[in-house]
C-alpha cells in the first residue's frame, strides 16, 4: 500500500469581546440567565430588525484579519444565509459571504523543531445563533426551550487551507491561533464555554495525490484536546475503511467525548442552499486605507514576533521562550518582572516552574494571580543578597501565592532570614558534631556522605535558614583540622 | 367646523390657542368613522385612544410646547409599529401583535402633536395592490365600492376623513392607491424617513410615505417625519430642508420629460390615456416645459422589481415561524410547528409570493433571475439617473388603469403586476415620486406620477403646489352621499 497521508481544514468560530452584540446594543456577557440579554433587533421581532453595526466587531475582525496576514477586503459588506431554525431569530444569518474581511493568510507553528506554515483561506464575521436548551438529549426531552442570549453575539469564523497534515498539526495550529487572538484582545478563546469552537473537514489521500475518499465534517469538539482525539480516531476510521477496501462517506460526524468515538449525525435537513445574497439593511462601508492604517498601528506585538525577541533579547532556551510567549499574560509579567530583576534565566526557572505549578494546581489565569512581577523580584533579591535561601524561598512563594503578603513582610514575621553570621553557625555546629559521634568517626573513615548527613542535621537544627554554603565552609574546616 | 378644509398646519394653530377644539375633532372623527364604516378602512379605530391621546396633548399644549400639527389627526398604516396597539400587517399571522415599541414615524408624528387616528388597512404586509389578501378584507374605493382603494390610507384621505395617512410604498403600491382614490400620493428618496419600526416586506425599495389632499399639508408632514436616524443604516444623513419653505419658490421653471413610449404598459385604459394625453397639453404652459424622451429599459422596471421583491420578502418574513411571537401552528416536531404556523397565518396570495421568492433565489435560478433582475436595476438607475440630469422631472401615468374591481381571492395573481408598470422604476432607483390626481371620464380618478432626482423632494412639491393652483386638481366626493 502506498505510503498515505491525512489532510485536515478547520473552521474555527471565535466570539468577539466587544462588550455589546454585532447589531444591538445587548450585553455579551457569558452565564446571564436565558433570554436577559435580548431586544427586538436581536430577537427579530417584526418592526424591530434594523441593524446597527457595531464598529468595534469589525475593526476586531480586521484586527484578526491584520494578524493573520490576511488580504483585506476593499469593501466591509454583509450577506443574509437565509435558513429556518429555531435558534435563528431572523430566519437568517448576517454574515459575510461574497466579500469575507480578509482573505489569503497564514499561521507559523512551531512543530518537530521547524516552523511550518498553515494558510488561511478566509477569516469573516458574522453574527451567533441562539442557544436550544433541552432536559437531556435533543431526542428524549419532552420540549426545546430557546435562549436568545447568545444570537447576535459577534463571531469570526476563521477558515484554513487543507493544510494541516495531522491531530498534533491541528492542536498546535489552534492554540497559536488562540495565542494570536489572546494577544489581540478580541476574544478569551474558551472552548469550555464555547467562545472557540472548532469544526475539522478530514480526508486521506495518497501522499501528495488524489483524495482517496469524500472528507467528513467533524463537530462538537469542546477542547483542544477533544480536537487532537477526534481528528485522530477519526484518521484511524478513514485508513481503516479504505484498508478494507471500502470509500468514505461524506457526511458530518459528532465527536462523542465520552465513548472516545466518532459517530456520523442524522440529518433532516440536507439540502443547504443559503439563498445568500447581499443585506439591503446594511449599505457597504469602504475600508479605507487610513483605517486600516490606524488599526495596524494599534497591533500589539505578536506572539511569533515575541517568541523571537525573547530567544534573542534574553537568550532563553527555545522551550521557555515558547511556554512564556504562548501567553501575553505571562510574557508580560516575565517582562515586568525583569524590569525590577533583570536576570532572565532566573526569572524563567521561576515563572516556568513554581508559578506555573501553582497556577496549574489551582486552576488559575495569571491575570488573578495574587503575585505581581514587583513581588518576584522582591524575593529573588533576597534570595541574591543571600538574606534567604532558595529552599526557604520556594515557602515564601507559596505563602505569597496564598495570600498575596509581601515577600519580606514574610520572612520577617516568620524569622526565616538566612543565619550567615559565623559565631552563631559555629555555636551550632559545634553542637552537632558533640550530638553525632557516629557521622564524624564515618567522615574520618573516608565515607564523604556522612558529610552530607551532617549539613542536613545543620540545616535541621536551623529550621533551613542556615546559609548552606557557610555550613559547608565551616562544618569542612572543623572536620578536616 | 369643516375640519377637512383647512390646511393642517393652521389647525393645529387653532388647536394651540384653543385646545377644546379637539373636543370637536374627536367628535367630527367619530362622526366620519360611522359614514365610511363600510368601506373597510380601518383594521383598528380606538376611540378611548384618540381621546388618551387628545388629552395628553392638552398638557404638552399647556406647556407650551411647539406642536407643527397639534391635533391633527393622521394614520398610520397597520405595518407601522405603535407602542403596545396592534400592529396586524393585514395577517392573520400578527392578528395579536402589539410591537414593544414605536417607530420613528410614529415617534416623530407624536412629538409634533398630532394624533393617532387609527391604523388602516393594507394588502397582507403591504405586498400587492388587488385588494385580496387582507386578513381582514379588501379597503374599497370611496368613487365606487366596487373597487378597491389598493390602501385604506388613500380612502381615509379620499373620504375628507383625514388630512393624511402615512403608509408604506415599495414597488408603489402607495402612488397607486393614491391614484385609484384621487389623491396625492407621495414617496420620499429612499432613506429620507427612516425605516425603524415599520414591518416592511423588501427592504431595499420600501419607504414610508404620505397621502395627502393639499401640498402644503405634504409639506409640512414630510418635515416631521423626515431626518437622519442613526439607527437606520440606509438613513440619509445630512440635514433635511425646509419643504415648507420651498414651496415659496413661484419662479421656478420645470424641464419636464415624458418617455416617448409612455402608453406600452399591459392593460393601459383608454380613458387613463386619454385623460394623460389631455393633462400633457394643460400642462405645457408658463413655467412647464414638456419633452419626450426615448428610454430603454424604464419599462421592465416592474419586472424587475417583482422579482428582487420577492427574493427579500422570502428572507424579510422568515421570522415568521411560530417560535416567539405571532401565530403558531401546532405540530409534532420543530419542522411540522414552521409548516403549518406558515400554512396557516399566511394567505394563499403571499405564500404564492413567497415561494416565487424561494424559486428566484434558489441556488438554481439565482443567476437567472435574482441576478438578472439586479443587474436590470443597476441600467435602470443609470437611466434615470442620466435623464435626471438634463431634467427636473420624468412623467408617466401613475398606473395604466383605474380602480379594478376588487377580485376574488381565488382568482390567480400576475407574479409581476401591471399596475406596478410606471411606479416600479422609482422604487429600484431609490427616486422621490409623487401622484397627483386626475379625473378620467369614466368618472374614476388617475394620476400623473412625478419623479425627481435623489433627495430633491422640493422640487415634486412644487410641481404639486402649481398644478393645485392651476386647478387641475378634482372635487372630492362628498363624505355624506359615501354610503
Ligand atoms: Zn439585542
Amino acid at each position: 500500500m502506498p505510503e498515505m497521508e491525512t489532510v485536515v481544514g478547520l473552521e474555527v468560530h471565535v466570539e468577539l469581546i466587544t462588550g455589546t452584540k454585532l447589531f444591538c446594543g445587548c450585553s455579551t456577557a457569558f452565564g446571564a440567565d436565558p433570554n436577559t440579554n435580548v431586544c427586538p433587533v436581536c430577537l427579530g421581532l417584526p418592526g424591530g430588525t434594523l441593524p446597527v453595526l457595531n464598529k468595534r466587531a469589525a475593526e476586531f475582525t480586521i484586527k484578526a484579519a491584520q494578524a493573520l496576514n490576511c488580504k483585506i477586503s476593499e469593501m466591509l459588506t454583509f450577506d443574509r444565509k437565509n435558513y429556518f431554525y429555531a435558534d435563528l431569530p431572523k430566519g437568517y444569518q448576517i454574515s459575510q459571504f461574497f466579500y469575507p474581511m480578509g482573505t489569503n493568510g497564514d499561521v507559523e507553528i512551531n512543530i518537530d523543531g521547524e516552523t511550518k506554515r498553515i494558510g488561511i483561506q478566509q477569516i469573516h464575521l458574522e453574527e451567533d445563533t441562539g442557544k436550544l436548551l433541552h432536559i437531556g438529549t435533543i431526542i428524549s426531552s419532552p420540549s426545546s426551550r430557546v435562549d436568545f442570549n447568545r444570537a447576535g453575539v459577534p463571531l469570526i469564523e476563521i477558515v484554513t487551507k487543507p493544510d494541516i497534515r495531522s491531530a498534533e498539526e491541528a492542536r498546535l495550529f489552534l492554540q497559536r491561533l488562540r495565542s494570536i487572538l489572546r494577544y489581540l484582545e478580541i476574544s478569551d478563546c474558551k472552548m469550555e464555554e464555547g467562545s472557540m469552537r472548532c469544526d475539522a473537514n478530514i480526508s486521506i489521500r495518497v501522499k501528495g495525490g488524489d483524495n482517496l475518499g469524500d472528507k467528513t465534517e467533524l463537530k462538537n469538539m469542546n477542547s483542544f484536546r477533544s480536537v487532537y482525539k477526534g481528528i485522530e480516531f477519526e484518521v484511524a476510521r478513514q485508513k481503516q475503511v479504505i484498508k478494507e477496501g471500502g470509500m468514505v462517506a461524506p457526511e458530518t460526524r459528532h465527536w462523542d467525548e465520552s465513548k472516545g468515538i466518532t459517530k456520523a449525525m442524522r440529518s433532516k435537513f440536507v439540502s443547504a442552499d443559503y439563498r445568500c445574497f447581499p443585506d439591503p439593511n446594511l449599505p457597504p462601508l469602504d475600508i479605507t486605507k487610513e483605517w486600516l492604517e490606524t488599526i495596524k498601528a494599534e497591533l500589539p506585538e505578536l506572539p511569533a514576533a515575541r517568541f523571537k525577541r525573547f530567544l534573542l533579547e534574553y537568550q532563553l532556551p527555545v522551550y521557555d521562550a515558547e511556554v512564556l510567549t504562548n501567553s501575553k499574560e505571562l510574557s508580560d509579567f516575565y517582562e515586568v518582572t525583569l524590569t525590577y530583576f533583570n536576570d532572565p534565566k532566573t526569572v524563567s526557572n521561576w515563572v516556568m516552574g513554581e508559578l506555573l505549578r501553582l497556577l496549574n494546581a489551582a486552576s488559575l489565569e495569571i491575570e488573578k494571580c495574587n503575585i505581581r512581577p514587583e513581588a518576584l523580584a522582591k524575593l529573588l533579591k533576597m534570595i541574591d543578597k543571600n538574606t534567604i535561601s532558595g529552599k526557604i524561598a520556594k515557602t515564601v512563594f507559596e505563602e505569597m501565592f496564598e495570600s498575596g503578603e509581601d515577600p519580606e513582610v514574610i520572612v520577617k514575621q516568620r524569622g526565616l532570614v538566612q543565619i550567615s553570621d559565623e559565631n552563631a553557625l559555629e555555636d551550632i555546629i559545634f553542637q552537632v558534631l558533640e550530638n553525632n559521634p557516629k557521622s564524624v568517626e564515618d567522615y574520618h573513615k573516608g565515607k564523604k556522605k556522612a558529610m552530607g548527613h551532617l549539613v542536613g542535621q545543620v540545616m535541621k537544627e536551623t529550621k533551613g535558614k542556615a546559609n548552606p554554603q557557610k555550613v559547608n565552609e565551616i562544618l569542612k574546616n572543623k572536620l578536616d583540622n | 367646523m369643516d375640519f377637512y378644509k383647512i390646511p393642517s398646519q393652521k389647525l393645529a394653530g387653532q388647536v394651540r390657542e384653543d385646545p377644546a377644539l379637539l373636543d370637536e375633532i374627536f367628535a367630527m372623527l367619530s362622526h366620519f368613522h360611522n359614514e365610511v364604516e363600510d368601506l373597510n378602512i380601518f383594521i383598528l379605530f380606538d376611540p378611548e385612544n384618540i381621546q388618551k391621546e387628545m388629552t395628553f396633548l392638552k398638557e404638552k399644549i399647556a406647556k407650551g410646547k411647539s406642536l407643527s400639527l397639534a391635533g391633527v389627526p393622521v394614520s398610520l398604516e397597520d405595518n407601522i409599529c405603535t407602542e403596545n396597539i396592534a400592529t396586524t400587517c393585514g395577517s392573520k399571522m400578527l392578528s395579536t401583535y402589539k410591537p414593544p415599541f414605536n417607530s420613528w414615524a410614529s415617534e416623530k408624528l407624536q412629538e409634533a402633536g398630532a394624533i393617532l387616528a387609527g391604523k388602516t388597512n393594507l394588502e397582507e404586509f403591504g405586498v400587492g395592490c388587488r385588494g385580496n389578501s387582507s386578513f381582514y378584507g379588501a379597503a374599497k374605493n370611496p368613487w365606487d365600492q366596487q373597487r378597491i382603494a389598493g390602501k385604506g390610507a388613500a380612502a381615509a384621505v379620499s373620504t375628507l376623513m383625514l388630512p393624511l395617512s402615512i403608509a408604506t410604498d415599495t414597488i408603489g403600491e402607495l402612488r397607486q392607491a393614491a391614484s385609484y382614490c384621487g389623491v396625492i400620493g407621495f414617496r420620499p428618496t429612499y432613506g429620507r424617513v427612516s425605516r425603524r419600526g415599520v414591518i416592511e416586506y423588501a427592504s431595499s425599495m420600501a419607504q414610508l410615505g404620505i397621502i395627502s389632499r393639499k401640498t402644503s399639508d405634504l409639506a409640512a408632514a414630510l418635515e416631521i417625519i423626515s431626518g437622519p436616524d442613526p439607527q437606520d443604516p440606509t438613513s440619509l444623513k445630512g440635514e433635511v430642508p425646509s419643504y415648507r419653505a420651498s414651496l415659496q419658490n413661484e419662479e421656478k421653471v420645470f424641464k419636464i420629460a415624458v418617455p416617448d413610449n409612455w402608453d406600452q404598459a399591459p392593460g393601459m385604459e383608454k380613458d387613463v390615456k386619454e385623460c394623460f394625453l389631455e393633462q400633457l397639453h394643460n400642462l405645457t404652459a408658463g413655467r412647464v416645459q414638456v419633452e419626450y424622451i426615448p428610454l430603454r429599459y424604464f419599462h421592465k422596471a416592474y419586472l424587475a422589481a417583482a422579482v428582487i421583491s420577492a427574493a427579500e420578502a422570502f428572507s424579510n418574513l422568515a421570522n415568521y415561524d411560530g417560535v416567539r411571537f405571532g401565530y403558531r401552528g401546532e405540530g409534532k416536531s420543530l419542522q411540522d410547528m414552521y409548516i403549518k404556523s406558515r400554512s396557516e397565518g399566511f394567505s394563499s396570495k403571499l405564500k404564492q409570493f413567497l415561494t416565487f421568492g424561494a424559486l428566484v433565489s434558489s441556488g438554481k435560478h439565482y443567476e437567472d433571475y435574482f441576478l438578472k433582475s439586479q443587474r436590470m436595476r443597476t441600467r435602470i438607475k443609470n437611466e434615470l439617473a442620466d435623464c435626471l440630469e438634463r431634467y427636473d422631472l420624468l412623467l408617466t401615468p401613475t398606473t395604466p388603469f383605474t380602480a379594478p374591481l376588487a377580485k376574488p381571492d381565488t382568482e390567480p395573481d400576475q407574479l409581476a403586476d401591471p399596475a406596478l408598470f410606471y411606479t416600479a422604476a422609482a422604487s429600484l432607483a431609490g427616486l422621490p415620486a409623487l401622484t397627483f390626481p386626475l379625473y378620467t371620464s369614466v368618472k374614476r380618478p388617475a394620476g400623473l406620477q412625478f419623479m425627481g432626482k435623489a433627495g430633491d423632494e422640493a422640487s415634486l412639491l412644487q410641481i404639486s403646489a402649481l398644478l393645485e393652483e392651476r386647478g387641475i386638481s378634482l372635487s372630492f366626493p362628498n363624505p355624506g352621499s359615501i354610503k
